[in-house]
């Protein structure tokens, strides 16, 4: 009894404001309705009349809010006078338009086209088993610097692509229009080591850049590439490896090490804009493809072999030629820490650097020195625990795995869930104009208030999607802004989870590497997706068009008196 | 409804109970009185009862409401009688 004499209560309240808020010609009905509430028996039903009068007050004032100048009672229904409710066909279409209208308008905003295009790519892969591949663009982005002769987007594209050939003719091209932009020969060439243009470009790279160690990285590696012809390994000759110990030595006595990257990063901040190229999935990548990793597989190698020697030197008694041999290395180590951009860079700087301190302490140890060897005890262990942590390297998450995925699950329904109202409102709204026409079949007319809620319901969910998407993805626009313009890769770690984590259909991940179907994919055909998609997808059509031939062919309803 | 307000003709009714005899809620009820009023076809006036319990809202058809009432029931009568089969093309 209290639940309900307090329902009654609240709906009595709520029919109160509706008063307030209803049209000055219709607030006298509501005061009818009013009167009367005090003669309905029973809390129930006193609440329901309260609530269904609230109802008839609020469309009045919604349709004099949405059509100033008609009042609410002005809206003739068009199933007659006796029609069971007052038709707000209008209204509600005005509603449904502005809804659909403001969800359009999302669309000018990049963080949102961003977002609906990172929304639908899962889907994508319904159809596709191959991972998601941005070179097509980056391809059709050279052609454009091509046509503007813009040096600085043909070195954006030359250090992106993954053909060597086509990389190197665009960094060729670049440096030809704007000679400072030489350096895109280095970055183009560390990651292609087997361009047979890397003895020049390096020649006239030493020229421009003459202490840059990574020059001899490069130069150390094309050496070692010789050694692969295609795909065999043939052991260096003689030669080949005194010349790969040379350049390293040089590497390692070289008082710079530039990677260039910071030069690459300039280039992002302006021909990214130039031509808005904000891809969240090439920002992602660039964490990696970024890194020049064999570079330091010959450093560490040869590190080895300098530690190695003034051990030698040591046993044979040339204890200062020993350490001088691991001061090198420590000195290598050092350059790469302080004057490396990337984590990897700074890894094996301090790597390298317990190395050679670890040497150091037992060379100390065998002399006796032990106020030095606890010092290069203590360096050696400092520098060992030390991760590859530098700001323009992705840190520490700061959103957490599980809300990357709640995330991109928030996102990948959402940009569903535009795609599906976009077509229920055009499917309405085509229904409702041909139920317009002086000649429309009775059926299409018998449509329209169906079709004109379906208008209005769509349009707020097109709305409300869009919103979501809108604001979910809004954090990540900012981390690839920021990744591209500032450099800051802090926060890339969040996007890479929520660029991986799009929760999937069944057999479909978001970058095209196949989960749970994956016995059935790589034992069978490629395009097995292909069909089981294909076949849900034709299935739900297919099911779609009987429902409406049922509703259009089905019986008249006989007219209401 | 028109049928309660033609067995009636001259009473004044109330709202509520035009919506008991015919069974229609509030949110039904209401927009038809509405919609008739407009078109003069319903008048309603104010009547006072007890003291301390707000006026009430009273209906009955008007002359024109009634002709309409007679000639929409006399058009419907015919057609009821005739049943619709389950289903069918048309």
């Amino acid at each position: 009894m209290m639940l309900e004499s307090h329902l009654r209560q609240a709906a009595t309240v709520l029919l109160e404001y509706a008063i307030r808020l209803a049209p000055s010609d219709t607030r006298e009905w509501g005061r009818a309705m009013e009167g009367e509430l005090n003669h309905v028996e029973g809390q129930w039903a006193a609440t329901m009349w309260a609530l269904g009068g609230a109802s008839v007050l609020v469309k009045h004032a919604l349709a004099s809010f949405l059509i100033p100048g008609r009042g609410g009672q002005d809206m003739v229904p068009d199933g007659g006078l006796f029609a069971k409710s007052a038709s707000l066909r209008k209204a509600a279409i005005v509603i449904g338009g502005a809804c659909a209208l403001a969800a359009l308008l999302f669309f000018a905003a990049p963080p949102f086209r961003q977002a609906f295009q990172v929304a639908l790519r899962p889907w994508f892969h319904l159809y596709q088993v191959a991972p998601r591949n941005s070179q097509p663009e980056i391809e059709a982005l050279a052609k454009r610097a091509e046509m503007r002769h813009d040096p600085e987007g043909l070195a954006f594209c030359a250090v992106r692509l993954q053909d060597p050939r086509a990389s190197a003719r665009l960094a060729e091209e670049a440096a030809r229009l704007d000679p400072n932009l030489l350096w895109v020969y280095a970055v183009v060439a560390m990651r292609n080591p087997g361009l047979s243009e890397t003895g020049p470009w390096v020649e006239k790279l030493e020229r421009w850049d003459p202490q840059n160690a990574l020059l001899h990285l490069i130069t150390a590696e094309s050496i070692e590439r010789a050694h692969f012809r295609r795909g065999v390994w043939s052991p260096p000759t003689q030669e080949q490896e005194r010349a790969w110990q040379s350049t390293m030595a040089a590497a390692f006595q070289s008082p710079k090490f530039d990677d260039y990257l910071d030069r690459v990063a300039q280039i992002n901040r302006r021909v990214v804009p130039r031509y808005g190229f904000y891809d969240p999935y090439e920002v992602e990548s660039r964490v990696w493809i970024d890194l020049p990793n064999h570079a330091f597989q010959n450093s560490e190698r040869f590190a080895k072999s300098l530690l190695h020697t003034g051990a030698d030197l040591e046993a044979r008694g040339d204890r200062k030629g020993g350490r001088d041999e691991y001061w090198t290395v420590a000195r290598f180590g050092q350059l790469l820490d302080s004057q490396g951009r990337t984590g990897l860079e700074h890894w094996m700087g301090t790597s390298l650097q317990a190395m050679a301190y670890r040497q150091l302490q037992a060379s100390c140890q065998k002399e006796g020195n032990q106020s030095e060897a606890a010092l290069f005890a203590y360096l050696a262990a400092k520098f060992d625990a030390v991760e590859g942590v530098h700001p323009g390297f992705p840190g520490e998450s700061a959103f957490g795995p599980d809300i990357s995925r709640r995330n991109a699950a928030v996102v990948e329904i959402s940009g569903l869930m535009i795609l599906i109202f976009s077509g229920l409102v055009l499917v309405a709204t085509s229904i409702l104009i041909a139920g317009s026409l002086r000649s429309a079949r009775p059926a299409a007319q018998r449509a329209k208030p169906v079709a004109t809620l379906v208008v209005l319901t769509s349009a707020v969910g097109l709305l409300f999607s869009s919103i979501t998407l809108y604001l979910t993805y809004r954090p990540y626009w900012y981390i690839v802004q920021s990744a591209i313009l500032s450099g800051d890769r802090v926060q890339t770690i969040d996007l890479r989870y929520f660029l991986n984590d799009f929760p999937m259909l069944p057999g479909i991940s978001p970058r095209g590497y196949v989960t749970l179907l994956n016995a059935l994919v790589y034992s069978g055909s490629p395009s097995f997706l292909f069909y089981v998609w294909t076949g849900v997808t034709l299935l739900a059509v297919s099911g779609l068009a009987l429902i409406l031939l049922r509703h259009l062919l089905g019986r008249p309803h006989a007219h209401a008196p | 409804m028109l049928e309660k307000f033609l067995e009636r003709s001259t009473d004044w009714l109330y709202g509520y109970e035009l919506s008991r005899e015919t069974g229609l809620k509030s949110g039904t009820l209401y927009p038809i009185l509405m919609r008739l009023e407009k078109y003069r076809l319903l008048e309603a006036c104010w009547v006072a009862t007890e003291d301390g319990v707000p006026p009430r809202h009273t209906y009955r058809l008007t002359p024109n409401g009634l002709e309409l009432a007679r000639a929409k029931l006399a058009e419907a009568r015919p057609r009821s009688m005739v049943r619709q089969p389950a289903f069918s093309s048309g």
